[in-house]
């Protein structure tokens, strides 16, 4: 029996975006009811990893016009330039409100916030809490939604559709892991915030949540996915594990060096000049990746690696800047950075691509709103700056927040009876596939042979053919998803049939990673395709837009905001 | 000879199915930089997917993955396999309710994290004022020295993984217990210089089942994976407790020790 | 695991969605030495106790006349309560170190304006106070002073 709940805004996602969405609602109407649906406790959610910090201008040395324009540089000139000029704008305020909630921030001596080098980012603009910027963040956003008793919150509650009536978005149906019974949860307006789709790859920072359940959610419902090929792949990330080492290790002064002990950025050219380890995600992912190419990796057990230095800033700085840094290398790597090098590889990040946005947070489909690494509101472009996302988070969260309950205030309801018929149908879809003995396929098998293909067709460097044959692969392994094997039939806290459902969810989002990469005959921020090495502004200066359809993936495209900053070679 | 392999026992519990919970053995084979938390993933993976255990971040950080190992609470993500035997027990979290499987009641628990308050209370005359305490400056943030960060930087760290709860001979044997987790981070917000709250949580402290509970067994402390060191934030509240009640006869509150307010309603 | 824990151990206040199990007490219970001496220490209060005992008995016989009061001061140089006397005496050193041993860490670090010394400066002073109060209490026992 579905069950039938109200309120006046919903919000899909617990973490920085969806927290931060749902206090700027709450704020702006007490009287607002709140629904904040999370498939984990919102603590859990992966803003908690998050390490090196948030940026926003807080320096006398510093302006909005410099963020801006490093960002833009940053995007190789595929951000949308309203949305980054209105983003630098709020970051500073935006970030003082989380000090003023009790976010502890790291301080001058002074008693004003310290700030920290970043890459990509000329000035040192950066915000921290040591290195647990998005575990402290995500505490007190939690902690500070707490006071508010319009949130409502579900913890632990599978969004597995989206009710659109009329063509407006209307609700959720969301499964309850702990009951496995469905639920619909209606209201006039839902914002997406779930985050990223990094378990597409296997080796990824991304904790395992991260399934690209939202991007998914929208896409079904019609919304276009937008600039789906560029994938952050980040520097440093422990080998094996793919554990995130913050680019703070080298906005503090760490070192990259190869197997023969050079700093290669400064020894070869790879387009970084001065600013050698401070420059930006993509270059250095790429340079590591060369230099390993040119027989100059450090071999390892999960193979060829480079070398992070930071063995010169002393024990002292090293556990005042970056203690947690210390302690992963301790447990995950055996290694102490206070003594030895730490082996470091590029690692899948984020994805700057997302749900189709624009400057309010809001999609195409009425009623539908994104915010955080779910959405591309294209403050991004083809590269994301590091420290960037975080506070992305909250100026669009708060944005999504504010105009979601404006939008709330005018729609009408829908009707409970035609939302909770759709509920029912998901439910019996659900409950057909869980425990359903008479698939073939196993999960992990196939969630391995995505993983594989999208490693071998949009890693770091990438090939027509091998993209050609990544989108071949998972349009097989699309069809063989329909006939899983799903073995527990319990009811209660199945994990095995949520997973069932985010391999359906990661499929559809990597497909059209896979899709729009193959696409984009040119080499542009994190998307470097060896067919086609340059950036290509006469043909390519678009935002990719991938539609679902029944009969494969739909590209179209959506211009960029330019304006204020001209397209130029990007070069450091 | 084969590849290395361990015998995990895992307790199984299905409320369907199930009166009470049993255990269940899996040889499996293990690689030598496995940490827990691999074995069950592997097991969940490839020979039992109805095993249902919560996970994330596999980086110590998310504080999902607590299960009792060998008898223990631990973090299941950051505990090398190598440290143990052949044969390995795996629980769920020890003095929680036992929801299926792995997976424990974390409602309870919710409860007493919102009973402390886990917010900055500003005082309502404070609230917006140019002279407020401690000062603001022209960046709309509040002066705060390094120094009073340090005071209440170690009670921030807690991830919420109910470790200590799980160790705790007191939250066996007194439902009522706030906790460890939850008054350390009632503690962490009446140090935090930027927090007027302290009236109001020390009157949560006082209350039975609360600061005044702990033994001091320092079984939290010994077991937090994350050195937040909760029995120290306990003690010191019991400590702040008292020093606010008798200050409180000697030198009387303008209302009724309810200086801080609701404020950002 | 050693056996249930409080049947309502971290239960929430309305009862959960689905049936649970009821919560289990750590293995490590009786078998970990951490909680050994846990268990060590809070034990000793059963030692305090009787100690109190003995020493009502000694306040009695002081008001009981001249002979009860030389036969009770007698019988504590019996062996057994000579070796009450040592257990009172280890489980006073015990509890003293261990808890001496926390004591720094329960200290806010500040109250309002004033800070707490550095630890080995409170560790000093605990020891020396309680060697201060031992030496007086031997003091008037010895009858060197009053």
């Amino acid at each position: 029996m579905v069950e039938v709940s109200r309120h006046d805004i919903i919000i899909v996602g617990g973490g920085a975006a969806g927290l931060r969405a749902a206090i700027a609602a709450a704020e702006a109407d007490p009287s607002a009811s709140i629904a904040l649906v999370s498939k984990v406790y919102p603590m859990r959610s992966h803003t908690v990893s998050a390490e090196g910090g948030a940026a926003g201008v807080a320096r006398e040395d510093d302006n909005l016009e410099m963020h801006g324009q490093d960002t833009v540089k940053g995007s190789d000139f595929l951000g949308d330039q309203d949305v980054i000029q209105y983003f630098v704008e709020q970051a500073p305020k935006e970030l003082a409100l989380l000090e003023n909630w009790g976010c502890p921030w790291s301080r001058n001596e002074d008693g004003s916030v310290a700030t920290r080098a970043f890459g990509g980012m000329t000035v040192k603009r950066t915000w921290y809490a040591a290195d647990k910027v998005g575990f402290h963040m995500l505490h007190t956003l939690f902690q500070h939604s707490m006071r508010f008793e319009n949130i409502v919150r579900y913890d632990e509650y599978f969004v597995s559709k989206l009710l659109v009536e009329d063509g407006s978005c209307r609700g959720v149906a969301a499964l309850d892991i702990r009951t496995g019974e469905m639920s619909a949860i209606l209201g006039r307006a839902v914002i997406l915030a779930t985050g990223g789709a990094g378990k597409c790859f296997p080796f990824t920072t991304n904790g395992m949540i991260k399934t690209g359940d939202g991007m998914a959610l929208a896409y079904r419902a019609g919304v276009p996915l937008k600039d789906m090929e560029f994938v952050q792949y980040h520097p440093t990330g422990l080998p094996g594990t793919g554990i995130l080492i913050t680019e703070a290790t080298r906005g503090e002064g760490g070192h990259l060096k190869n197997s023969q002990g050079e700093r290669f950025l400064v020894e070869y050219d790879y387009g970084v000049g001065q600013k050698a380890e401070l420059g930006p995600r993509d270059m250095i992912s790429r340079a590591i990746i060369r230099e390993i190419e040119a027989g100059r990796g450090v071999s390892g057990s999960y193979g060829e690696h480079a070398h992070l230095d930071l063995t010169h800033l002393g024990e002292e700085k090293i556990m005042a800047r970056l203690p947690m840094v210390r302690e992963l290398c301790k447990i995950y790597v055996g290694v102490d950075p206070v003594s030895e090098p730490i082996p470091v590889r590029p690692v899948v990040h984020y994805m700057m691509g997302g749900v189709d946005t624009d400057i309010d947070a809001a999609t195409t489909l009425p009623g539908l709103y994104a915010a955080g690494e779910v959405a591309c509101v294209s403050l991004n472009g083809a590269n994301r700056l590091g420290s960037n996302s975080l506070t992305e988070c909250l100026v669009f969260g708060t944005k999504a927040g504010e105009k979601a309950l404006e939008y709330a205030r005018g729609a009408p309801a829908g009707s409970d009876d035609a939302l909770r018929a759709q509920a029912e149908e998901e439910s019996a879809r659900i409950d057909a596939l869980r425990g359903r003995k008479k698939g073939g396929e196993k999960i992990a098998a196939i969630r391995h042979e995505m993983n594989a293909a999208m490693e071998e067709g949009c890693g770091v460097f990438r090939h027509q053919d091998t993209m050609g044959a990544a989108v071949n692969t998972l349009v097989q392994l699309k069809g063989r998803v329909s006939d899983l094997r799903l073995e527990d039939d319990s009811k209660v806290f199945n994990t095995e049939v949520i997973a069932a459902l985010e391999l359906h969810n990661m499929l559809d989002v990597a497909e059209s990673v896979a899709v729009s990469a193959h696409h984009r005959k040119e080499s542009r921020g994190a998307h470097t395709c060896r067919d086609f090495e340059h950036r290509d502004d006469q043909n390519y200066l678009y935002h990719t837009l991938c539609y679902h359809d029944p009969s494969g993936p739909r590209l179209d495209k959506k211009e960029v905001t330019l304006g204020t900053w001209e397209p130029v070679e990007r070069k450091y | 000879m084969g590849e290395p392999t361990k015998t995990f026992v895992i307790t199984r519990f299905d409320p369907d199915k199930d009166e009470v919970p049993k255990t269940q053995e899996y040889e499996i084979p293990v690689e030598a930089d496995w940490k827990v938390l691999d074995a069950i993933n592997f097991i969940k993976d490839e020979v039992d997917p109805s095993i249902s255990h919560r996970w994330s971040c596999r980086m110590a950080v998310c504080g999902s993955c607590g299960m009792m190992v060998d008898g223990e609470p631990k973090l299941t993500c950051k505990t090398a396999l190598s440290d143990y035997g052949d044969r390995v027990t795996v629980e769920p979290l020890a003095n929680f309710p036992i929801v299926r499987d792995l997976v424990t009641e974390l409602e309870g628990f919710m409860e007493k994290f919102q009973r402390v308050k886990p917010w900055v209370i500003r005082a309502k005359e404070d609230a917006g004022a140019a002279d407020s305490k401690p000062p603001m400056n022209d960046k709309g943030t509040f002066v705060q020295s390094p120094a009073e960060l340090a005071e209440f930087k170690q009670f921030s760290m807690c991830i919420n993984c109910m470790l200590c709860y799980a160790a705790c001979p007191v939250v066996a044997n007194e439902a009522e217990f706030l906790g460890p987790a939850a008054i350390a981070l009632g503690h962490r917000y009446n140090l935090d210089s930027r927090d007027q709250g302290q009236d109001e949580r020390n009157e949560i402290f006082r209350d039975e089942g609360t600061v005044f509970s702990c033994s001091f067994a320092n079984e939290c402390s010994e077991v937090c994976p994350k050195n937040v060191d909760p029995a120290a934030a306990v003690n010191q509240a019991k400590f702040g407790a008292v020093i606010d009640w008798a200050t409180s006869l000697v030198l009387p509150r303008a209302s009724a020790g309810r200086r801080g307010e609701q404020g950002g309603k | 695991m050693a056996g249930p824990a409080h049947p309502d151990a971290m239960a929430p206040s309305k009862p959960g969605k689905t049936r649970t199990a009821p919560p289990q007490m750590p293995a490590s219970w009786w078998s970990h030495p951490r909680i050994r001496t846990y268990l060590a220490f809070d034990a000793t209060g059963i030692v305090y106790l009787l100690l109190g005992l003995v020493a009502l008995r000694v306040v009695w016989a002081l008001g009981a006349g001249p002979e009860v009061w030389d036969a009770t001061i007698a019988s504590l140089s019996n062996p057994l309560y000579i070796l009450f006397h040592v257990i009172g005496l280890v489980s006073v050193l015990f509890v003293g170190v261990r808890f001496f041993g926390f004591f720094p860490k329960a200290q806010p670090p500040r109250i309002g304006p004033a800070k707490p010394p550095p630890q080995p400066v409170i560790l000093a002073g605990l020891y020396a106070a309680w060697l201060g109060v031992t030496l007086l209490f031997a003091a008037i026992l010895g009858g060197w002073i009053f």
